[in-house]
């Protein structure tokens, strides 16, 4: 019972960091400053690909959430938590890249608009999720508040996603290869799937932790119920 | 007005890098951590078991 990489793990982070390092730099060199905002575009290589990334690991979260709460399976809820972590680091990243984006193209750190408020509010969704593991103790319990929870809260991605749309907001419409300009969709499409790489890296190795944790829980209650006879 | 936009340039990048090696260095101090439990929990085992 121990943790060293195998298989996939070994190169996996290699060749996602790698990929990400080439992504951003041919996106940094290669493209062109934007009519409107110049070379601040640039932020949107980090800024969107980070936006998918949190969304892609909520979306893990609630497929496995629900396959917990229809299988019972300990490993579905040990998905979920893996990928809701990543998923909280992935929106409390973007939120920061997003106000560096909004101070010098708006004029402000922060804006109570529709995209904003709503993205915020998957954040805190998620640290209360993972504030809820980290406080119940009965492990049953636990997988099944946060099942609930982590799918419940999954409910926020398409507002969020929407957000742009059904309400006026200072953020703009969705940024994605169909609505950009030709010069810029390689380099946002390069960047997403490195990131890409980068997140399954994460949750996956999250998750092989989170196994190992809970053979080592399981092991202790097996002893101690042996020397309790 | 250029160089301050490069500055918020260079501090998103420099953001998403310190978050993402950040992270990378909690996984691997909680594998380090959740080994060392491992370990423990295995000698235990031995010693019980003689």
């Amino acid at each position: 019972m121990s943790l060293k990489p195998e298989g996939n793990s070994r190169w996996l982070p290699l060749v996602s960091f790698g990929a990400l390092i080439a992504a951003q730099t041919h996106a940094i060199l290669t493209s062109p400053a934007d009519a409107d905002m110049g070379h601040l575009q640039k932020i949107m290589y980090v800024h969107v690909p980070a936006a998918w990334m949190a969304f892609i690991a909520f979306f893990v979260v609630l497929v496995f959430s629900l396959r917990y709460l229809w299988r019972r399976r300990e490993n579905d809820d040990l998905l979920a938590a893996s990928a809701a972590e990543v998923g909280a680091m992935f929106t409390g990243l973007t939120l920061m890249l997003g106000m560096l984006w909004g101070r010098p193209a708006w004029g402000v750190w922060w804006v109570w608009d529709a995209r904003l408020t709503s993205t915020l509010v998957l954040f805190l969704i998620f640290v209360g999720y993972l504030a809820l593991r980290a406080y119940v103790d009965d492990a049953d319990q636990r997988a099944r508040w946060s099942a609930a929870v982590g799918a419940i809260g999954a409910i926020n991605v398409p507002i969020v996603y929407m957000s742009v749309l059904w309400w006026r907001t200072l953020h703009q419409p969705p940024s994605s290869p169909a609505t950009l300009d030709p010069a810029y969709t390689l380099g946002l499409r390069l960047n997403a799937i490195a990131l890409l790489l980068v997140t399954v890296y994460f949750i996956r190795r999250r998750y092989q932790i989170a196994r190992l944790e809970r053979a080592i829980e399981h092991a202790a209650e097996a002893a101690a119920m042996g020397g309790g006879r | 007005m250029i160089a301050s936009n490069q500055t918020f340039i260079i501090a998103a990048y420099a953001v998403m890098w310190m978050v993402l090696l950040g992270y990378m260095v909690r996984l691997a101090r909680a594998a380090g951590r959740v080994n060392a439990a491992a370990a423990r929990s295995r000698q235990e085992h031995v010693k019980e078991n003689e």
